[in-house]
Order: C-alpha cells, then sequence, then structure tokens
C-alpha cells in the first residue's frame, strides 16, 4: 500500500510538473484551447464542398444519421484523445531528453513507466478540458442536438478507449528511447489510426481489409459507440459487443506496450543510448 | 555561398541520420488523403460529385485532394523545417556558436530554406511518380515546364512563410503547437482538400495565401482546370515581392529584439 501511495505521488507531481512548464508558454497553453476548432473546420467544409450543404442522403441511407456536421464533429472529438497517446505520452522521454533532464528523472526511485503515467495522467485531464470547451462552443455554434439518456455508458466507452489509447502512448514512449526521432514514430502511428478509424465515416466505406485492422483498435470501438448513444448512428453491433471489445483491446494493447517499453529501456540502458541523441 | 552550402550540407547530414524521416515525408501527404477519400464516399456515395464541381470546375474530388496533398509538401516542409530550424539547434545547444560565427543567420536560415526546397521537391517528384504508376495520374513534357515555373514561384514566397514561422519560433519559443496552428491555418485558408469559394470568408483571406494561386496553376495544368496563366503568375509574383521582404524583415526585427532582451538561449 506505502509503495502504491508512492508511486501516485509521483504521478501526481508529474502532472504538476506538466501544468507548470504548459503555463510557463501561456500562448502555446491557450492555443490549444483554440487549435481544434481550426483543424475541424477543414473537414467541415470539405463536406459542405462535396454536399453543397449540411445534410447528406447517402450517409442517412448507411448510417441513420443525415448531419455531416454532427456526424464529423463526433468523430474527430474523441478521436482527441489519440494526441494524448501520439504526441504527449510519445513526446515525454524525447523532451526531457532535450531539457537535458532524462538521466535525473530516470534516476529517481520509481519504476520508469510511473513516470510515463504521470505524463498519460497530465494529458487526459489537459486533453478533457480542452474537449469540453469544444463541445460545448461546436454544439451551440452549429446547434447539434445530441441524445443524453445514454451519457452514462458513453463515459464508460470514453474511459476503456482511453486506457487502450495509453498502451500505444508507452509504446511510443518505448520506442522513442530506441530510434530517438520520436515527433516520426507518433505521426506515423497517429496518421495510420486516423486513417484506419471510422472517423467521419462508417466502416462500411472501408476495404474491407482495412476494416479487419480498424476492428482491434480502441478508437474505432469509442467513436462508434459514442456516436450510436448520441446520434443513433446504426453500428451493426450492440453495446455489450462494444464493451467487451473494447476490454480485451485495453488489456492487449497495455500488455504489449508496457513490454516494448521495458524492453526497450532494459535494452536502451545495456548499449548505453539512453541519453543518445 | 559557402555558407549556405556548408548549412546544407549539415543538414542533409541531420536528415540521413534519421531515415525513417525520409520515408515519412514521401508518404505521409498520400496517406492524409485516404480519409477525405473515404468521407467522400460515405457523403456522396460515388466518385464525383456535382455541387464539388460547380465550386472546383472539376466534380472529381480524388485528383483535386490529391494534388492538394502532393504539393502541400512544400507548405509542410517550409512551416516545418524553418519553423522548428532555430528551436532545434536550441536544443542541440548549438544556436549561440551558429550565432556568434561571423555569418549573418539569414544566410544560415536561406541555406535551410534551399535545402528544404530541394528536399520537397524530390518527395514530390516521388510522390507524383507513385501517383503516375499506381492512380493513373498522367503527365506529358509540356505540363512539367509551367509546373517547374509555378513550383519555383511558390517556394519563394514560401521562404517569406518560412523566415516568419522562424521568428516566431526565436519570439516565443515553444514553437510546436503555434506552427500546428499555423498549418492548420494554411490547411483552412488554402485550396489543399477543398476549393476556397466554398465560404466567403476562406475565399477572402486565401487571396493573400502564395499556395492558394499555386494550387490553382498546378490543378489546372495537371487536370486540364480552366485557369488565367498570366493573372495568376502575376500574382503570385506580386505575393512574392511583398512577402519575402516582410519575412526577412520579421526574422530580423525579432532576431534584434531577442539578443537585445537577452532571450536568445531562453528555452
Amino acid at each position: 500500500m506505502k509503495r502504491v501511495i508512492h508511486y501516485l505521488r509521483a504521478i501526481n507531481a508529474e502532472n504538476m510538473k506538466e501544468w507548470r512548464i504548459e503555463l510557463k508558454y501561456k500562448p502555446d497553453f491557450f492555443r490549444q484551447f483554440f487549435a481544434p476548432f481550426v483543424y475541424l473546420l477543414p473537414y467541415f467544409l470539405y463536406g459542405v464542398a462535396l454536399l453543397g450543404g449540411r445534410f447528406s442522403e447517402h450517409l442517412q441511407s448507411i448510417t441513420g444519421v443525415a448531419d455531416m456536421i454532427a456526424y464529423t464533429f463526433i468523430g474527430y472529438l474523441i478521436m482527441g484523445f489519440l494526441n494524448t497517446a501520439c504526441w504527449a505520452m510519445g513526446w515525454s522521454l524525447r523532451k526531457e531528453q532535450w531539457y537535458g533532464t532524462l538521466d535525473t528523472v530516470f534516476a529517481a526511485p520509481v519504476p520508469r513507466w510511473v513516470y510515463v503515467a504521470g505524463m498519460a495522467f497530465h494529458s487526459t485531464l489537459h486533453q478533457g478540458l480542452i474537449m469540453v470547451f469544444q463541445a460545448v462552443i461546436i454544439s451551440v455554434f452549429f446547434a447539434i442536438a445530441f441524445k443524453t439518456t445514454g451519457i452514462g455508458v458513453v463515459l464508460v466507452i470514453v474511459a476503456l478507449m482511453v486506457v487502450g489509447l495509453y498502451g500505444l502512448g508507452v509504446l511510443i514512449a518505448g520506442l522513442t528511447i530506441g530510434l530517438k526521432q520520436w515527433w516520426v514514430i507518433s505521426e506515423a502511428l497517429n496518421t495510420l489510426m486516423v486513417v484506419v478509424t471510422p472517423i467521419a465515416y462508417p466502416l462500411a466505406v472501408l476495404p474491407v481489409f482495412i476494416r479487419k485492422i480498424s476492428l482491434v483498435l480502441p478508437t474505432t470501438y469509442g467513436v462508434m459507440g459514442v456516436r450510436h448513444l448520441l446520434l443513433g448512428e446504426q453500428i451493426g453491433y450492440d453495446l455489450t459487443t462494444i464493451l467487451f471489445r473494447l476490454a480485451v483491446i485495453l488489456i492487449v494493447w497495455v500488455t504489449i506496450g508496457m513490454g516494448v517499453f521495458m524492453m526497450m529501456d532494459r535494452y536502451g540502458r545495456k548499449k548505453g543510448f539512453v541519453s543518445l541523441y | 555561398m559557402r555558407v549556405i552550402i556548408e548549412e546544407m550540407r549539415k543538414d542533409l547530414k541531420i536528415l540521413l541520420a534519421y531515415p525513417v524521416e525520409i520515408a515519412f515525408w514521401i508518404i505521409s501527404p498520400l496517406l492524409w488523403v485516404v480519409p477525405l477519400v473515404f468521407q467522400g464516399r460515405a457523403l456522396i456515395g460515388g466518385l464525383q460529385s456535382s455541387a464539388f464541381g460547380a465550386l472546383a470546375g472539376t466534380s472529381e474530388y480524388i485528383p483535386y485532394v490529391l494534388i492538394g496533398g502532393i504539393f502541400s509538401t512544400y507548405m509542410f516542409t517550409a512551416v516545418w523545417s524553418m519553423g522548428n530550424a532555430l528551436r532545434n539547434e536550441m536544443f542541440y545547444g548549438t544556436l549561440e556558436h551558429i550565432l556568434s560565427s561571423p555569418v549573418r543567420p539569414l544566410r544560415i536560415l536561406l541555406g535551410k530554406a534551399l535545402f528544404n526546397s530541394l528536399l520537397s521537391t524530390c518527395f514530390v517528384a516521388v510522390q507524383i511518380t507513385i501517383c503516375v504508376l499506381f492512380f493513373g495520374l498522367t503527365i506529358t513534357l509540356t505540363k512539367i515546364l509551367p509546373m517547374v515555373f509555378f513550383l519555383i514561384l511558390l517556394m519563394i514566397g514560401l521562404y517569406g512563410v518560412g523566415f516568419i514561422a522562424a521568428a516566431l519560433t526565436l519570439l516565443i519559443k515553444e514553437a510546436h503547437g503555434v506552427l500546428h496552428l499555423f498549418e492548420y491555418i494554411l490547411f483552412l485558408f488554402t485550396p489543399i482538400r477543398y476549393p476556397v469559394e466554398v465560404h466567403p470568408i476562406t475565399r477572402a483571406v486565401s487571396a493573400i495565401i502564395p499556395l492558394t494561386y499555386a494550387l490553382v496553376a498546378l490543378r489546372g495544368i495537371l487536370l486540364g482546370v480552366e485557369f488565367d496563366f498570366a493573372r495568376t503568375s502575376l500574382i503570385l509574383l506580386g505575393i512574392d515581392m511583398l512577402i519575402v521582404p516582410a519575412g526577412i524583415w520579421i526574422f530580423a526585427a525579432i532576431e534584434r529584439r531577442t539578443k537585445q532582451r537577452g532571450t536568445l538561449a531562453e528555452y
């Protein structure tokens, strides 16, 4: 029990440290609240250019939802948590390396994963705050009406998806130890996840081989489940299946992520390239 | 000239130390197009849209976004590589050494800019080859010359954007997020993914961004969409003549300011 409290304190210390660093760069801190809007608008405008308006008959025929803006918005809102995994967690070690504090952090009397868990905790809080802000503004501005009856299940689905994505974040952090150029790994995995996850389109439009890959991603079930509950999208799976698959994916992804991280950490220290650029 | 060549050599050496980055820049712009293709299929159920055609001059949205994706490589490398150029030197611990050498920082930045132009051209050439081999894009020799002409005009304009991005980094230090925002703004206000005529605001803002005119011209050449060659090249030239001196002036002013305040080496 003492050890758990010790680890939790370390995780919180990491979280607080990150808040302090981020608040030092105020323009960047506030930018993070507005960037998602600028990021989302091109997807809306692309849809409007294709449709000549906001509603799509074809989308309605395959998903039951005609509103392209609401459909696309939920997808990209949920995918915001991918940034937590790919950028915040993946970058955590490389950033310390650049600051010249990696060796000092690694000398602290806690396992390495505690440090990455601290980053995960911080970025979930930060990303969550951004997403709430984004959800309120976009919903009001575009007059999007959501069903609120299943909000509890939505939170469970998002929580399972986020923990599953932690596995990916830990994996990227581990790969960064060996491959150094972290942003390429993050960006490549981010791009692949964005392509394969049915963010602004249903599974039905994906080619069969991509559809099979998307079924092992937590984001697929996260996006589909939330859209089903909030917009009534027809998805071909019941909620129990979605929750069960998310739980299995969570266990597998976190296990693989931790395994790769520990392996790379051990390997890096043995070969002596942990501090190399 | 020697300084510029040495800077280019150094950048090449650093790039070759991270070969995975090369593969990333070649493949990513093509991959970024894929979600747009799926989104198009989900929204209209086909490969052509009359609403899109009325705005863009071509109803086939896939070649449209593909060309946007490929040529936006120039923009990304200008924003990211130039923007991060000095920040990376800061992280490497070499910024003060570089800036204390008897060379104007602008020349160093110019070396980085030229290197990025060459690099982007190589990436775009590979991407176009992929499109010719796998997606049936046709390129004739008569198309190459006007394309090169517009690409040169685009690159010159992007040097100005790159100088501004580098200056921003000197000023606010933690520029990663701001550069991302900068990139998103360019995505929003240029016809990379959709015709800017879709909204009056995007149409108005896009008028001052060089990438807008370059994309109009390049799509015109590659897809046979009608455009005014003389007018587009004159506007692009005019923007270049404004944006490059503006970029140089902003960079010089911010560099001077950071040196005076002693914040150059701060993180």
